[in-house]
């Protein structure tokens, strides 16, 4: 990286600039870097200066091999414009901190998640092990459409029904070598370890969990609001927010959460009564059967 | 998606022009309106009235009191939405009125006044979800074709967006709603509930410099208000609070004003709000977001709305007062969609009920 500009920047600036980006998630753009010194004289970090495009990165993976580095995934919380400067520089700090240590705290537990690589709280800057997978949300129905190139969102999703119903469209969880069965009972006991870890995950989705492609293997993503809780009430919240993340993205397959369930009660052997019965309350709670007013 | 073709609004443009009636009255505001279908598909609401019940400074309204009001104020209301619509309630297609959700007291008896027209005048009911008619009020006035939409009122605080004939909730409030927690507020540090406390804190709120810290309660895609409502009236039990303090003219660091308060209660509720608005988007893949509901008319909402959705290069929808805050031509709208895809209440289920959620309805009108 032939650098042109005078103003120091720190090393956490330098490594962003080289990086490419993947896309903005809610509360963060996601890059693609390569932790390459950039004094070595090879041009080593990544030069492409894509805008966003998930699948044409995945599939420009072999010239990070090329270049014989593992690529990192940067989560860069970028300043809210939105939000009051006070407010917005502690929640960012507070948030990488916060997932760091949720991370680390998984990883020693067994929890599969990304390796953390370096971190930069008051930057807004955590590099991440770059996992090469898929959402388990495009993985199954009813989650792709919001790829719908007519911008439309869920609108119009009626076809895709349809569209399933056709035998011969093929299970994109194929490609995997893993049941939809598997796949929720690997959802059920990654849960259950973080939660036996004392850790919550704070927005389990379905976008928040991945399928790595070498091994099939599920982790989980985007530590952005976890939390470090040993409460029951914590614990089933946790499991709420993903039926009901469940519930409004994959309209058809709200059974299918009970087999997640199902595997999150066996690894938390007799811990799993007391969530259970927390969970019981947390869905009448809310408002969420009947709304008032 | 292979095989997928569009197919075209399950809508048809009517062959006469319809006029509905609307009777909003689940809260503190009676509203009533007509609005016109027209046979070339377009749509023009004819009139718009409102009487709000405004309590003293420090009082709630409550639904005994509420009801009467509405009781008192429905002849008047429902007379000069129809003069101003130059129309007769004999030449009306349809009576819409507010089903729920709501306070009980005050629907029964806006139930009642629409039974009553129903059955003087041989006008056939329809029964409206009172959120649907905000979602549907909200696009008709914007134009916004499938939005993420954020409703905010004092009653309700969700996430919503569409699919497969349902709005869906993608996140909702775990315990009190954003207006219910600004008004509560406002009652605290004694402010005027005319033309509503939540106006009078956004205009405090202006005034505001100091943040003072306060819980920042998302869970997922869901928030929690309860607890900074409790935190912000802490700050008034606060050595530092100075209620009779103008925040403009103190400089003193030290010391917090109501204004204050107020500027940090909107900053930190809007923030979050905004942030889960923003994670629905993400998680659905949409650019467009609506805000509709009687918090939604206050600006600094829809600025960081703004704010927010132009970093993703999408764009923000709201209105003004005359259609975020409730009223009886969202019940029109909503009514008259569904009575033209078929869809009346009969006398005998003409009830109303408190609990009535947004994704319980069928919205056989879209696509």
């Amino acid at each position: 990286m032939a650098s042109s500009s005078t103003t120091p920047l720190t090393p956490t600036q330098v490594l962003l600039k080289s990086a490419t980006i993947v896309s903005q998630g809610a509360e963060a753009k996601v890059y693609k870097a390569y932790l390459r010194h950039h004094g070595l004289g090879k041009t080593a970090i990544s030069t492409r200066t894509g805008t966003g495009d998930v699948s044409d990165v995945q599939n420009n993976e072999s010239s990070g091999s090329e270049l014989d580095v593992a690529p990192v995934l940067i989560k860069y919380r970028f300043p809210k414009q939105y939000r009051h400067p006070s407010l917005d520089g502690s929640l960012t700090r507070a948030r990488v901190a916060g997932e760091a240590r949720a991370l680390l705290r998984c990883l020693r537990s067994g929890v599969q998640v990304p390796g953390i690589r370096f971190v930069d709280a008051t930057e807004g800057v955590l590099g991440i092990e770059w996992i090469d997978g898929k959402s388990v949300r495009m993985l199954l129905p009813g989650g792709a459409e919001a790829e719908d190139d007519e911008g439309v969102g869920p609108g119009d999703d009626e076809q895709v029904d349809e569209a399933e119903d056709e035998a011969d469209e093929v299970d994109p969880l194929v490609e995997f070598g893993v049941s939809r069965d598997q796949l929720m009972s690997m959802i059920g006991t990654e849960i259950a370890k973080m939660h036996q870890a004392d850790i919550i995950h704070g927005d389990l989705t379905t976008s928040n969990m991945m399928l790595r492609r070498e091994t099939g293997d599920l982790a989980l993503i985007d530590f952005g609001l976890a939390y470090h809780s040993t409460l029951t009430e914590d614990k089933a919240v946790d499991l709420y927010v993903l039926e009901r993340a469940f519930g409004s993205t994959h309209p058809d397959s709200e059974p299918m959460f009970s087999s997640v369930l199902e595997a999150y009660q066996k690894y938390m052997g007799k811990d799993w009564n007391v969530v259970k019965k927390r969970l019981e309350d947390v869905r009448l709670r809310g408002r969420k059967r009947s709304m008032v007013g | 998606m292979p095989g997928r073709h569009r197919k075209t609004s399950p809508l048809k443009n009517p062959s006469k022009a319809y006029l509905a009636f609307g009777l909003e009255g689940s809260a503190n505001k009676l509203g009533a309106g007509v609005v016109k279908h027209d046979k070339d598909g377009s749509t023009t609401v004819l009139s718009n009235v409102r009487h709000t019940y405004i309590t003293p400074p420090g009082e709630g309204f409550l639904p005994r009191d509420t009801a009467k009001h509405h009781k008192e104020w429905a002849l008047k209301v429902i007379q000069d939405a129809v003069e101003k619509a130059s129309t007769t309630i004999e030449q009306l297609d349809c009576i819409c009125y507010t089903k729920g959700p709501g306070m009980g007291a005050p629907l029964q008896s806006v139930a009642l006044v629409a039974r009553t027209l129903s059955l003087l005048y041989d006008k056939p009911l329809v029964g409206v979800n009172h959120c649907v008619g905000h979602i549907e009020m909200g696009r008709l006035i914007t134009g916004a074709q499938n939005p993420v939409v954020l409703y905010v009122s004092g009653g309700n605080t969700q996430v919503i967006a569409y699919s497969r004939q349902r709005y869906r909730i993608f996140g909702e409030t775990l315990d009190i709603a954003v207006g219910n927690c600004l008004d509560r507020f406002a009652r605290v540090i004694n402010l005027s509930n005319d033309p509503s406390p939540g106006y009078n804190i956004e205009q405090e709120a202006k005034k505001g410099k100091r943040m003072v810290q306060l819980p920042y309660t998302t869970k997922g895609m869901d928030v929690s208000l309860s607890g900074i409502l409790t935190s912000v009236e802490a700050y008034t039990m606060d050595k530092r609070f100075k209620p009779d303090a103008v925040a403009a003219e103190v400089n003193d660091e030290d010391i917090i004003t109501p204004a204050d308060l107020c500027f940090s209660l909107q900053e930190t509720i809007f923030a979050m709000l905004v942030e889960i608005t923003e994670r629905a988007m993400a998680h659905i893949g949409s650019k467009e977001v609506l805000v509709v509901g009687g918090v939604g008319c206050n600006e600094r909402l829809q600025d960081m709305m703004g704010i927010m959705a132009n970093e993703r290069g999408g764009q923000v929808f709201a209105t003004d007062e005359r259609f975020c805050i409730d009223n009886g031509i969202m019940i029109a709208q909503a009514g008259l969609l569904s009575y033209r895809m078929g869809q009346e209440t009969p006398l005998s289920e003409s009830t109303c009920t408190q609990r009535f959620r947004t994704d319980e309805v069928h919205v056989a009108w879209r696509l």
